[in-house]
């Protein structure tokens, strides 16, 4: 065991108590680096250690932390990513949600890896991260701004430009919309925290956003970073290719061919090849995409910006894949001008695209069945492109039938008439992303099991694309929770995962045990790593446990996925029904150590060395 | 035989349309295929076959919608009538 915290590291804790404005310093322990890393391993702790299993996610007991990871700012590449750890509104279970863009590289060389948000100030405020410490200071006048307005007010206040870093909550977050994201305008990218409801949460401590000046330290790596960093770009740029030049949307095309991108609220899942061609990466890119944008250290620049000039929309974030799932095929709208529209709203709003979505298509199949009618609302037919506009400026304020969309599709089915839930596409009160849960079996147990329920970074579909896992259960949940150990490990480090996955593989290997290795001049084996990618994940689940939220009964599918075959197409009779997801979950269970209900047993807790937190989580 | 090849992304790029029907005879693979695009296209030329002459790293290729790594890759036999979908490696979004 380490006895002092390895340079790479700022060393510091940063508390702040919104209710009495007062700030503590907290200094990271060796041993807490050593056993979770940064970033998603982090905030884990600090929402395991501050939040009462019993406090509600809008309950000023919860937390908003927001962590970076160790290699942040040093030359291993894209980790310019920062970690938000809270209960979330959503599935009433730890979250962890990540974005890009500057402000995490900002934050690290202010010296404090983890910043705490606790309690729930008195007036509209914003909370100022230097290296000093923080400050909260009146958020006077930004009620009801949008996202990148806030940013720009901001920063027009602070008065050192683009040097002020701002997360900005919109209308959606002030109005604890549950699905509420936070978003980042930087100078060089739009940076998103899209799910959970970060911006619920931050909505509720009554704060508008946290802006970050940076600050003099610079981390040092223990040596022979750079050059490892280095010799692996070669690899990482040709991997990336499709990211560069058409960013995620690219992956429209390929995944409609699979047979395996949702359409109509989940009724099918391939779109006509028009269809989806007009959605595409490739007409994104050939009439609409401007400029290519970036994350800070990242040479791949997946990110880019769109105008169209009928919409009068300039320089907009690109729509990403997960948003074209969310925001066209499952409404079976191509219109690509409007979907752009619609998706700049949202990033506007702050709402999740996908959560807001596939509520939205679900709200528009209730209608189809007959479960909800037009005096509802008048904008829930499949095709209405015009309707989504009007339904996202509704959600964000709460209005008429937005107030239902905004509670997320899991609630709003609780408020109709039974049978509304065999329509629910998602897990654990989370709505899953567009990576099919039908047909990748890898997806199925992924998200059965995920500690954020619908969420498509626990287990990650990349390899299953590529022929693993999609189409056989065999040693399917191990490769699920493998994954799982990887993602939690990448999201510790904040590297970007499309880095990660392009540039240094897609399972822990020697290649990143090398690397932390350099780092931070440790002598980590590969088992070594996994095992903080494991200890990661168990604590989350324990956190989970202790909340009545994680456990065989909430390790589950919905109807569709379950009864419900892929109707046409290459992936045609592809569903995991439930006696096939028992099996997998009792594979998955011994694999990890779990007991037959899915929690973690005394003997797994002591192996993984969390024996502390999880008396912390159960106090 | 004839078999639809649909492009994508960056290899769509270089052939220059988005899809093209080939005539292959009989007992053609995925491998005849993908040496008949290289060929054609010079600027694919190493792109899409392994030096062992399998699908090459950076590639995915699917015989109608299913990836070709489920049936025998390269050596995979094609039939009248199929699409053969070629593009970059598809990652998780």
């Amino acid at each position: 065991m380490s006895d002092t915290l390895p340079p790479v590291y700022g060393g510091k804790i940063l508390h702040v108590h919104l209710d009495t404005g007062e700030t503590e310093t907290e200094a990271i322990a060796p041993e807490d680096a050593r056993r979770f890393l940064g970033g998603n391993g982090f905030v884990a702790k600090q929402v395991a250690e501050h939040v009462p299993a019993d406090a509600d996610a809008f309950d000023p007991e919860n937390v908003l932390a927001m962590a970076v990871g160790p290699m942040n700012a040093t030359p291993f590449q894209s980790t310019s990513r920062g970690v938000l750890g809270f209960i979330s509104p959503m599935t009433d279970g730890f979250f962890d949600s990540t974005f890009g863009g500057t402000l995490p590289q900002a934050l690290k060389t202010t010296g404090f890896e983890v910043v705490v948000l606790h309690g729930r100030a008195d007036e509209d405020s914003y909370v100022l991260v230097h290296e000093d410490g923080a400050e909260i200071k009146p958020a006077d006048g930004l009620a009801g701004a949008e996202t990148y307005e806030t940013c720009q007010e901001i920063r027009d206040r602070e008065g050192v430009g683009y040097d002020t870093h701002v997360l900005a909550n919109g209308p959606a977050g002030e109005n604890q919309v549950r699905y509420a994201c936070l978003v980042h305008e930087s100078e060089i990218r739009e940076g998103v925290a899209g799910r959970g409801g970060s911006g619920a949460v931050l909505g509720s401590k009554n704060v508008k956003a946290i802006a970050v000046q940076g600050g003099e330290f610079e981390p040092e790596p223990a040596g022979g970073l750079r050059g490892r960093s280095v010799q692996q770009m070669g690899r990482l740029m040709a991997d990336t290719e499709m990211l560069q030049e058409y960013g995620t949307a690219g992956l429209v095309n390929p995944i409609n061919e699979m047979g395996k991108l949702g359409q109509r609220n989940m009724q099918t899942e391939r779109a006509d090849p028009d269809d989806a061609e007009a959605i595409s990466g490739e007409t994104l890119r050939d009439e609409y995409v401007t400029e290519d944008t970036t994350c800070a250290n990242c040479a791949v620049k997946c990110g880019k910006h769109v105008s169209v000039e009928s919409e009068g929309v300039t320089e907009a974030k690109i729509p990403e894949f997960e948003s074209l799932f969310g925001t066209a095929t499952l409404q079976e709208v191509y219109d690509i001008e409007r979907v752009i529209k619609a998706n700049d709203l949202c990033d506007r709003l702050g709402l999740d695209t996908i959560s807001w979505g596939v509520t939205v298509a679900f709200a528009r199949e209730c209608r189809e069945r007959g479960l909800l009618d037009d005096n509802d609302s008048p904008h829930l037919s499949f095709g209405d492109a015009d309707g989504l506009v009007e339904l996202a400026r509704k959600t964000a304020r709460r209005e008429d039938f937005g107030d239902d969309l905004a509670e997320g599709s899991f609630r709003l089915a609780e408020s109709l008439e039974e049978g509304a839930e065999r329509y629910l596409y998602g897990a654990k009160g989370l709505e899953f992303a567009a990576h099919s849960a039908r047909g990748l079996k890898g997806m199925s147990i992924g998200y059965a099991t995920a500690t954020r329920g619908g969420s498509h970074h626990d287990t990650r579909p990349t390899m299953q694309y590529d022929g693993h896992h999609d189409e056989t259960t065999e040693g399917t949940p191990e490769f699920a929770a493998r994954i799982q150990h990887f993602t939690a490990l990448g999201d510790s480090l904040t590297q970007c995962r499309f880095v990660s996955e392009g540039g240094w593989g897609t399972e822990i290997n020697e290649s990143y045990t090398e690397a932390i290795n350099l780092a931070t001049g440790w002598e980590l084996s590969v088992e070594d790593v996994e095992r903080i990618g494991e200890r990661i994940y168990n604590l989350e689940r324990l956190i989970n446990a202790a909340r009545d939220v994680a456990d065989r009964d909430a390790d589950t599918l919905p109807h569709r996925v379950m009864n419900e075959p892929i109707s046409d197409g290459p992936a045609e009779g592809m569903y995991c029904p439930p006696e096939e997801l028992d099996a997998m979950l009792d594979t998955y269970y011994r694999f990890r150590g779990w007991n037959d209900n899915g929690h973690p047993t005394m003997d797994t807790v002591e192996r993984l060395d969390l024996a502390d937190v999880a008396a912390a989580v159960s106090e | 035989m004839e078999v639809e090849l649909r492009f994508f992304a960056t290899v769509r790029e270089a052939v220059g349309k988005r899809t093209t029907r080939r005539a292959f005879d009989p007992g053609a693979t995925v491998r005849d295929a993908l040496a008949d695009t290289e060929t054609r296209v010079p600027e694919l030329e190493g792109r899409l076959l392994a030096d062992d002459g399998g699908v090459a790293r950076g590639i995915t290729v699917m015989r109608n919608g299913t990836n070709v790594t489920h049936y025998d890759g390269a050596d995979t036999e094609l039939a009248d009538g199929d699409s053969l979908s070629i593009t970059p490696p598809v990652t998780g979004g």
